[in-house]
């Protein structure tokens, strides 16, 4: 039997449907309502529009910029571990040796665990007293001078004003903990792209003379480029959303020395209970989030062009 | 000459690739290998000072593989197993893990990713093989709804779901957070089919079409068997990420018989902290499935991630 004919032109449209309604439910609505939430203040009867107010508190708010402060931190260490990380282990994956699927599958593990289970496996390692690390940690000789309990040591003095640099070691540990449930991931990416690297091309190369160094700079990294790009983008994104470690990890203690952005966005929200005020938070943070992606972008696309000149 | 001195050169290094690789497996391993040790130990071995890693030293020797006093402890605290003859193998678990959030968790990823399954195909097939109008605005509205972070959309779906509850609707904990949970992975996953769409040559759909084979039945009978590795993965993958899912469980759903298996690790967990080889039972015990899955479906994982993560 054959589909009348205005059914099968307006098709697409039919395929199309059931997906836009859940995005306008599940994902436009949220988004449109929660910049209405961030001009809106709690009141008995309901909410009512208080302008910027809700962004001028935040902005006032200690917890805010410091939090900035952290976000930065866990956001360079955690990008640059894993991109640099995961190109060492892609760059070796790809070179021609046997069980590469077996190597992959095994690293691949970390990245199938939930992100508040992996924040329980970094936190039993370095538990108080109890963790396998705790022995090696609070040895005075090693780290003086009364030895370091992760969990709880007091951030070092900062170097540049109020800027939580160098971080304190809950923060290594959680850097730590979303590089290694991150890092699978980009190897994959980048093992992915190396791999339509042409053989032909690294061989040539070398025969002209080119060490593994040259190699990796003039002909892998410019080839893999694009690749780079997507993963970075990845890990940013991944690493802004990452609040489930923190969950299980530090709760971001000591103090607020782990609060990263989105664990404030919790904080602000469902513990302080202030809507509005969260709701501005969370239009910063996607803003923030779309500046980087953005940024990114930028960065890559003219060096692409250099490279090309 | 030449030729000899490379190739023993490259055997050199071949060696060393080898043995770093081996280092980085075995460093990425560890942490997983330590929460499996932890979890079968009882609780006098846990809180040694200083720790130890095998429950196997005697006062006379420090490891003495026939002195292991290897435990179940912990998984019998996550699992509470009872005595009950009518059971397949003579107990019945009994802890609100398996009895409450197990049975939810699964509910949830199985359906979601059915349902992704189901949209992102017929979206992906649309966006794939027709010109409509406005196909370039949806594609640039997938790929922004993308960049929001899912924390922006959480605290609107939140106060809905407070809002609904109190209006009195018919109202289900367990098909919100099922549509919550639909929304959230099919983006990517309209990404991945589509891309998978692509990969398949128009001609032969053109050809089932000249035959009179009309357009629905073009995509059940041509177009579906060919992507079926990649349905398998995009199930996969949202069946994974929801299973993992701990925030949005957390924060929307309201009534505890209806909360997930993330929230009961969490929940356990902060009970539990003193009882470490319980957490790190609970812990291989809840990541132990999604881990299996993984080990099995590996090769449409890694062909989707890579899909969905270039496209997208």
């Amino acid at each position: 039997m054959k589909t009348p004919k205005r059914f099968r032109d307006t098709l697409p449209f039919w395929l199309v449907l059931p997906t836009v309604l859940v995005l306008l439910v599940v994902q436009v609505y949220p988004a449109l309502y929660t910049v209405w939430l961030s001009l809106q203040e709690r009141v008995a009867a309901g909410w009512t529009y208080v302008g910027l107010d809700n962004f001028e508190r935040l902005l006032n708010m200690g917890q805010f910029s410091e939090s900035i402060g952290h976000t930065i931190v866990f956001l360079v260490g955690h990008v640059v571990l894993t991109m640099v990380g995961g190109f060492i282990t892609a760059y070796l994956l790809s070179r021609k040796i046997r069980f590469t699927g077996g190597f992959i599958t095994m690293l691949f593990i970390p990245w199938v665990l939930s992100q508040i289970i992996v924040g329980f496996i970094f936190r039993l390692l370095v538990a108080p007293d109890y963790g396998i690390f705790s022995g090696l940690l609070l040895d005075p000789n090693l780290f003086p001078p009364a030895g370091l309990s992760v969990l709880t040591a007091v951030p070092p003095r900062p170097w540049f004003g109020d800027f939580p640099f160098p971080p304190a070691a809950a923060m290594t540990l959680l850097i730590l903990a979303s590089t290694w449930r991150a890092l699978p991931f980009v190897t994959l990416l980048m093992l992915a792209s190396m791999q339509q690297i042409s053989t032909e091309v690294v061989e040539s190369s070398r025969i002209d003379g080119a060490g593994s160094g040259q190699v990796i700079r003039f002909i892998i990294v410019p080839l893999i480029l694009p690749t780079l790009v997507v993963a970075i983008f990845n890990t940013v994104l991944n690493g802004v959303n990452g609040v489930g470690l923190v969950f299980s990890l530090t709760s971001g203690g000591p103090g607020t020395s782990t609060q990263i952005i989105s664990y404030l966005l919790y904080n602000v929200g469902w513990t302080q209970i202030r809507f509005g005020r969260a709701a501005a938070l969370a239009l910063i943070i996607a803003v923030i989030n779309w500046l980087l992606i953005i940024g990114t972008m930028r960065i890559t696309r003219s060096e692409e062009r250099q490279g090309e000149a | 000459m030449n030729r000899i001195s490379a190739l023993t050169q490259r055997g050199n290094t071949r060696w060393l690739v080898y043995a770093i690789l081996i280092i980085i497996t075995v460093t990425a391993m560890m942490p997983i290998a330590l929460t499996v040790l932890v979890s079968l130990k009882n609780h006098e071995d846990v809180i040694r000072t200083p720790p130890l890693l095998f429950p196997c030293d005697t006062p006379a020797r420090s490891f003495d593989i026939g002195a292991c006093r290897w435990s179940l402890e912990g998984y019998e605290r996550v699992l509470v197993p009872k005595a009950a003859p009518d059971a397949l193998l003579g107990v019945e678990l009994t802890g609100p893990m398996v009895t409450v959030y197990a049975g939810n968790t699964m509910l949830y990823a199985t359906v979601s990713s059915v349902l992704v399954v189901i949209l992102s195909a017929t979206s992906g097939y649309a966006l794939s093989r027709y010109r409509f109008r406005g196909r370039k605005l949806l594609q640039y509205a997938i790929m922004a709804v993308m960049g929001v972070p899912y924390l922006t959309n959480l605290l609107a779906l939140y106060q809905a779901g407070t809002t609904l509850r109190t209006l009195g609707l018919p109202y289900d904990d367990r098909s919100f957070i099922i549509i919550v949970y639909v929304g959230f992975f099919l983006p990517m996953s309209v990404w991945i089919a589509k891309g998978f769409f692509d990969a398949i040559p128009r001609d032969l759909e053109e050809a089932a079409l000249i035959d009179g084979c009309d357009p629905i039945n073009a995509l059940l009978r041509i177009i579906v068997p060919l992507t079926q590795p990649g349905l398998v993965a995009i199930f996969m993958l949202t069946f994974v990420g929801v299973w993992n899912e701990f925030l949005a469980g957390y924060l929307l759903i309201a009534r505890n018989a209806n909360k997930t298996l993330m929230f009961g690790f969490y929940d356990f967990m902060g009970q539990n902290l003193i009882n470490l080889q319980g957490v790190a039972a609970v812990s291989i015990a809840v990541a132990a499935p999604v881990v299996i899955l993984f080990l099995f479906f590996r090769r449409s994982f890694f062909a989707a991630m890579v899909e969905g993560a270039v496209k997208g």
